[in-house]
């Protein structure tokens, strides 16, 4: 474990007292938490703005009930390191970060492995949409900070950071859309909440559960991200990638009006 | 990272002939190359493996030591990944070359192996809270020719396999409270994981139209994206993961899918056969090593 030097720290370990809290919560079958229904293609609404971060080139801020992200994009400019393929195509650097009092438990200043791993997702889902062969011999920095986490916050992290390099002006193919499904058994819940997401399940059998994620380009039809995990048959799995692309689709015309705003808060249009 | 220099009409000819079901090598679009297995190679570790698939070379060691339980999931041991990308495998991984490449494999396998039912980590819980094994597994890349995932979770379950070194434990408690480890004094008295649902991963390539099995590094080149499907002997999925610049069209994933179930789900059996056949020759067995 890297030991963190620079700033005053607690002690070695320590631990929410909400760990310990035995949680029982039965919620009727066919009704979630918030009202939304299982088995259905029901996001939650969602509130999109760009160019709010004044020093960076691009950045766009999400807020899906309580989830809510951050993303500035930097560049393009000189790269750092030089290796072959750069000099042909730009390089893309994305970095997920979870503020520190973002989840139910406290997630340190040094990057952990999951933040690694979420980057990596991040990296892979928005490579395809970008046209990096114009930006040869430079590099776009993309950082993406999730200021609360109530669920899906890869999926919105996602749709924000492709929010931001549109609006900085980036050349891309499409926009990409992002879309977290948690399968329960024979359901599926859309766009889960983070309790949603961890809770444990009221049977002991564990058949078709999981957590998957998908990034859409939706004007292409093309998945650019596709990260999935648990314990799922093949028939339920194609119906949940099915049912998260059309999720993305859903969220498709506030993503454009986000972004038909900030052109038009950029560039009014002349009076008369 | 490892790139392949093709020329253009080589990709041409690579693509066309996969949409005829031909490879440059011979096989199918779903045929694997030759897989070699060893187990037991080191002898410190709780259970290692050795497997060449191609010319594909992967190193795993197992070492089981007692540690704490993570705080959410109290009744539980864990496993954890470590992919060490020697400069052996190519120079690229010199230094901290390897190391972006070693996290991604590394977080991968957390995804494939963290479900309920791959590994029974229930059982690797001694008491729950206090103590529980935890299982290092460290991945050794020697040679790289492609194909990383799958022969690197074909080790893994064989090593998970082979006659585990987890010694028996007992927890002793005195009237004082205090409690002690008491370890068995026989070393065959020792337990052995459930390793039926370990899964497997195939990794499919994209080329052309048509997606490939077992890629070798010249296919790799010609494929924008690859789906890695993990998939256990049962047939069920436990992980899907896209890997690589390029998209996917939902069609193809569905198909993809479909298909790395299928073949998937048919590597299991030959490798617990030969798993099993190792097993029952017991010390009578020519070990290859690392010459052979």
């Amino acid at each position: 474990m890297p030991v963190d030097t620079k700033r005053l720290r607690g002690p070695e370990e320590s631990q929410s007292p909400w760990l310990f809290v035995e949680q029982e919560q039965q919620s009727p079958p066919d009704e979630r938490e918030d009202g939304r229904r299982k088995g259905q293609v029901d996001v939650r609404p969602i509130f999109a703005r760009c160019g709010l971060v004044s020093q960076a080139k691009g950045s766009a801020y999400i807020e899906s009930g309580k989830t809510k992200v951050i993303c500035s994009v930097y560049g393009p400019r000189e790269t750092e390191r030089k290796d072959e393929t750069d000099m042909k195509f730009g390089r893309l650097v994305c970095t997920f970060r979870f503020a520190p009092f973002s989840c139910a438990k406290r997630c340190g200043w040094i990057q952990s492995t999951q933040e690694k791993d979420l980057s990596m997702a991040l990296l892979g889902s928005l490579h395809p949409g970008l046209c990096l062969h114009r930006y040869p011999r430079s590099q776009i920095d993309v950082s993406v900070l999730v200021l609360e986490n109530d669920g899906s916050a890869l999926a919105h992290a996602v749709t924000c950071a492709s929010l931001a390099l549109a609006d900085a002006g980036i050349e891309m193919y499409d926009l990409v859309l992002g879309c977290s499904l948690r399968q329960e058994g024979s359901d599926y819940l859309l766009d889960p909440t983070f309790a949603e997401e961890t809770q444990e399940p009221a049977t002991e059998s564990t058949e078709n559960r999981g957590g998957m994620m998908v990034a859409l380009l939706p004007s292409l039809n093309q998945v650019s991200g596709l990260l999935c995990s648990g314990d799922l048959e093949q028939q339920p799995l194609v119906e949940a990638v099915a049912a998260c692309i059309e999720g993305c689709q859903r969220i498709y015309s506030v993503a454009q009006r986000c972004l038909l705003t900030a052109v038009k808060k950029k560039n009014p249009p002349p009076d008369g | 990272y490892l790139h392949v220099a093709l020329l253009f009409w080589q990709q041409v000819i690579l693509c066309h002939c996969t949409l005829d079901d031909l490879r440059v090598d011979g096989r199918s679009c779903e045929d694997y190359r030759y897989v070699e297995v060893e187990t037991d190679v080191v002898s410190n570790t709780s259970g290692s493996a050795r497997v060449k698939l191609g010319h594909t070379d992967i190193l795993v060691g197992i070492k089981a030591e007692i540690g704490r339980p993570k705080l959410d999931r109290p009744n539980k041991g864990c496993l954890e990944f470590f992919v060490d990308c020697s400069a052996n495998a190519t120079p690229e991984f010199e230094g901290r070359g390897g190391e972006e490449l070693g996290t991604e494999i590394a977080n991968a396998l957390y995804r494939v192996y963290d479900n309920e039912r791959s590994v029974d980590l229930k059982s690797l819980c001694i008491t729950p809270m206090e103590h529980c094994w935890i299982l290092y597994t460290d991945v050794l890349l020697l040679q790289c020719d492609g194909n990383l995932f799958d022969a690197i979770s074909l080790a893994i379950k064989a090593a998970l396999l082979t006659p585990s070194k987890i010694p028996k434990v007992q927890m002793m408690e005195d009237e004082e409270g205090t409690t002690e480890i008491e370890l068995s004094d026989d070393p065959f008295d020792c337990v052995r994981l459930n390793t039926e649902n370990v899964p497997c991963i195939v990794t499919l390539c994209k080329i052309g139209q048509r997606h490939v099995v077992d890629a070798t590094l010249q296919e790799k080149a010609c494929s924008v994206a690859s789906l890695l499907v993990s998939v256990t002997s049962k047939g069920t999925i436990t992980c899907v993961r896209k890997i690589g610049g390029g998209s996917l069209d939902p069609e193809s994933i569905y198909e993809m899918i479909e298909t790395g179930k299928r073949v998937g789900k048919a590597l299991h059996a030959p490798l617990q056969d030969i798993l099993n056949k190792e097993e029952s020759l017991g010390k009578s067995r020519e070990k290859v090593g690392f010459i052979g």
